[in-house]
């Protein structure tokens, strides 16, 4: 049952990495700021810039 | 006593993958059950990461988790984070994890099963994994320098610019032959068109809805973003029945292609949150959780192989592509096997989030791994639909005849029985009119997808829904890649045009923004109206030249991973890349040789072009024919044009690193290593 839970936070881990969800909590926190609309419109925003000029795969 | 376990648990392994690989290697006769390849592949990947990873991790690479990442030396809390290895190692493989590998395979499957097999199984192990663990470890010894940056460095400047220039070109043909995977997957069907069409204000609305009433809340719009998809899915049946609708969602292949075109401007103009992120995510979630019931599917299933191990086409006749087993399997399965387009990933945002040095083991050489397997589902997927439908369903009307009876007559000819009305059936049962000539390998892979998912319930009752399902969810995340590819190529061509004139190099100076955008988009726009114009389907002359071109990018990687292993070990561990680089050369040459001119009209570009200029030597064709004829032989000699020139870069890039090497060898040039100072790492294990 532990391992099972371990596994499952362990997905739901990776589904909020993928929906950069964690980048932004990381992001407030070197931050020290607030969550809110426009403090996550300026994390989206920096961070598909960045990504942008990132190659994608075949 | 563990250890002796432990030593016998791996014996019956490999004693494993050795059984079951003899087993698809020699066994001959009726039709094998997929599992013999699932065993096989699984068993050999198990022990190549065991043992072949573990040695380059250890020997050849000697990680060292007392060495500070970059991900903790530079940690910023954006681009430079460490993160959990197996979260990172989902990224990663959602990052690699493209179009390629399931597209390849299907088309590599008019060989039979056994080509395509044995290269996803030893290709992956001992070329592709390889390059993209060795990379990944260099960039990240490297602060997370890109294999631009890396060529440059450990080559030379020539080598820098080159790769660029190279990567480029790839891009353009890339998005081309995608997007025209798309087109012969959605042209004349009205239910697919308006799937897919819907999946554009739904990913307006997802950016809307994130931006301004749930900010941050990604997971959840996504989750909103793939309810009204399947929503979408239903929708599409009701318009194909529709008698007043179905007609406006019927397009042609022209009129698709220009849709793609100009969808792919817009998309790289517009705002980024309001498509493209959107779309990003929804994709990502798509295709793993498609990846994973396929997985489950065919693990539930077990579906039988129906294509034989070989099939007549190995002599070069086949009518998908051209050309023999050697070279053109190994361009073919590019992605899956080694794919040159993973060193750009590896060389990205990965190297700048791993935690410890040897996580670099499992996410470089373990994801590739995984994509591999990603690969051999397709092939599994393709090769389980009777051998008649297939060849139906991916021969271009240029070769099998036009009309349903031509094509019939052709294909059972040819030892392959398959009838009109059990074409139409089948059509029927998915809610197309017709699924002769979609060549592509998308329809005939989501054939193959639906039945092995309508056979774990349902039946043929819901085979229209998953073979639409399958088809969305291949065309989201290509057109996703178109997108962000047109992206991807302005700022390449941005970078590259700075150097003559300043205003061009910003990114945010609109005239150089339109400008850009629309030149990327009209150089892969030409390349995918060729394709849906051309009687053969296009599929058969843009996809060997993409294989080539990405093929050729990882003669490049190679290159820089060769010369920095050079100077690390000097000769001793050269072999490790030094082998896949040679190997890959001479695949990749050779294909580029023969496609350029090859004497049959089938395989070389110049060789159809005067095959078309013979034909109009010899008159008698309408104003319209000539004028037909004349753009193709133009066509066939602007591929050759661009093949040559693939050639000629990738031969610079290889020439500048002989150089280089013999330089190290001779002791005439510095073997220095690049890398980043050593620093002691202070991040404990329970910190990722």
């Amino acid at each position: 049952m532990t391992r099972l839970r371990r596994v499952g936070r362990l997905v739901l881990a990776l589904l909020r990495e993928l929906a950069d969800e964690n980048a932004y909590a990381r992001h407030l926190a070197a931050h020290g700021r607030a969550p809110s609309g426009k403090e996550w419109r300026r994390f989206s925003e920096e961070r598909w810039r960045a990504r942008a000029v990132d190659p994608k795969c075949c | 006593m563990k250890k002796i376990f432990q030593h016998l648990l791996w014996a019956v392994v490999a004693a494993m993958a050795a059984i079951a690989l003899g087993a698809i290697a020699l066994y001959r006769g009726e039709a094998i059950n997929s599992m013999w390849l699932v065993v096989a592949a699984a068993c050999t990947y198990a022990v190549g990461f065991r043992f072949y990873g573990k040695f380059i991790a250890a020997r050849v690479l000697a990680l060292d988790d007392q060495r500070a990442t970059p991900a903790e030396r530079l940690r910023d809390g954006h681009d430079f984070e460490p993160t959990n290895k197996w979260i990172l190692f989902g990224h990663h493989f959602a990052a690699i994890a493209g179009p390629g590998p399931l597209v390849g395979p299907v088309l590599a499957a008019q060989f039979g099963y056994l080509p395509g097999a044995l290269w996803i199984i030893a290709g992956a192990v001992l070329g592709g994994a390889v390059q993209d663990f060795v990379i990944l470890f260099a960039s990240m010894r490297r602060d997370g320098k890109s294999l631009g940056q890396m060529a440059r460095e450990e080559i030379g400047k020539i080598g820098g610019f080159t790769a660029l220039l190279t990567v480029l070109f790839i891009m353009i043909i890339l998005l081309a032959v995608i997007a025209l995977v798309v087109v012969n997957a959605l042209k004349g069907s009205p239910w697919g068109t308006f799937t897919i069409a819907a999946t554009m204000p739904i990913a307006v609305f997802m950016g809307i809805y994130l931006r301004y009433l749930r900010p941050g809340r990604v997971l959840e719009t996504s989750l909103i973003g793939l309810v009204l998809v399947v929503a979408a899915i239903f929708g599409g049946q009701a318009v194909s029945l529709s008698p007043t609708l179905a007609p406006l969602f019927t397009l042609s292949g022209v009129a698709l292609a220009l849709a793609i075109i100009l969808y792919g401007f817009l998309a790289s103009a517009l705002p980024v949150w309001l498509l493209l992120a959107p779309r990003g995510y929804l994709s990502t979630f798509a295709k793993l959780g498609v990846i994973f019931l396929l997985a489950a599917g065919i693990l539930l299933v077990r579906p039988g192989l129906q294509l034989p191990a070989f099939t007549r086409f190995t002599d070069g006749t086949g009518p998908i592509f051209g050309g023999k087993i050697f070279p053109f399997c190994f361009i073919t399965i590019a992605c899956g096997a080694v794919s040159g387009f993973h060193s750009l990933i590896s060389s990205g945002t990965t190297p700048k989030m791993i935690g410890k040095e040897r996580h670099a083991w499992p996410i470089g050489y373990g994801s590739m791994l995984v994509e591999g397997f990603v690969a051999l589902m397709a092939l599994i997927a393709a090769c389980s639909l009777q051998p008649g439908v297939y060849f139906a369903v991916n021969s271009p009307a240029g070769v099998v005849g036009t009309t349903p009876r031509a094509a019939v007559a052709t294909i059972s000819a040819w030892g392959f029985p398959v009838s009109v009305p059990q074409m139409e059936s089948l059509s029927e049962s998915v809610g197309e009119k017709t699924l002769f000539h979609r060549t592509g390998g998308a329809p005939s892979l989501a054939l193959g997808m639906a039945q092995i998912f309508a056979r774990t319930g349902g039946g043929r009752a819901i085979l229209g829904f998953w073979y639409h399902f399958a088809i969305m969810f291949e065309a989201l995340f290509i057109l996703t890649l178109i997108d962000a590819g047109t992206r991807v190529g302005r700022f390449m061509l941005q970078e590259l045009l700075g150097h003559l004139s300043k205003p061009l190099g910003r990114t945010h100076w609109m005239p150089g923004v339109i400008g850009t955008s629309a030149a990327i988009v009209l150089a892969w726009g030409y390349f995918l109206y060729q394709g849906v114009t051309d009687p053969l389907g296009g599929i058969n002359s843009l996809w060997p030249l993409f294989g080539v071109a990405n093929q050729l990018l990882a003669v490049v990687a190679l290159s820089v991973a060769s010369t920095i292993l050079l100077k690390m070990h000097r000769t001793r561990y050269f072999w490790i890349t030094g082998v896949p680089l040679a190997w890959l050369v001479v695949v990749t040459f050779t294909a580029g040789w023969q496609k350029i001119f090859s004497p049959l009209p089938n395989i070389g570009f110049l060789a159809h072009a005067g095959q078309l200029a013979g034909r109009l030597g010899a008159g008698g064709l309408t104003a319209a024919q000539i004028a037909e004829t004349r753009r193709l032989m133009f066509n066939d000699r602007l591929d050759a044009i661009v093949c040559g020139a693939f050639v000629v870069l990738v031969a610079l890039i290889l020439v500048d690193s002989l150089r280089v090497w013999v330089g190290i060898l001779r002791g005439t040039r510095e073997a220095k290593v690049n890398e980043a100072p050593f620093v002691l790492s202070q991040l404990e294990p329970e910190e990722i």
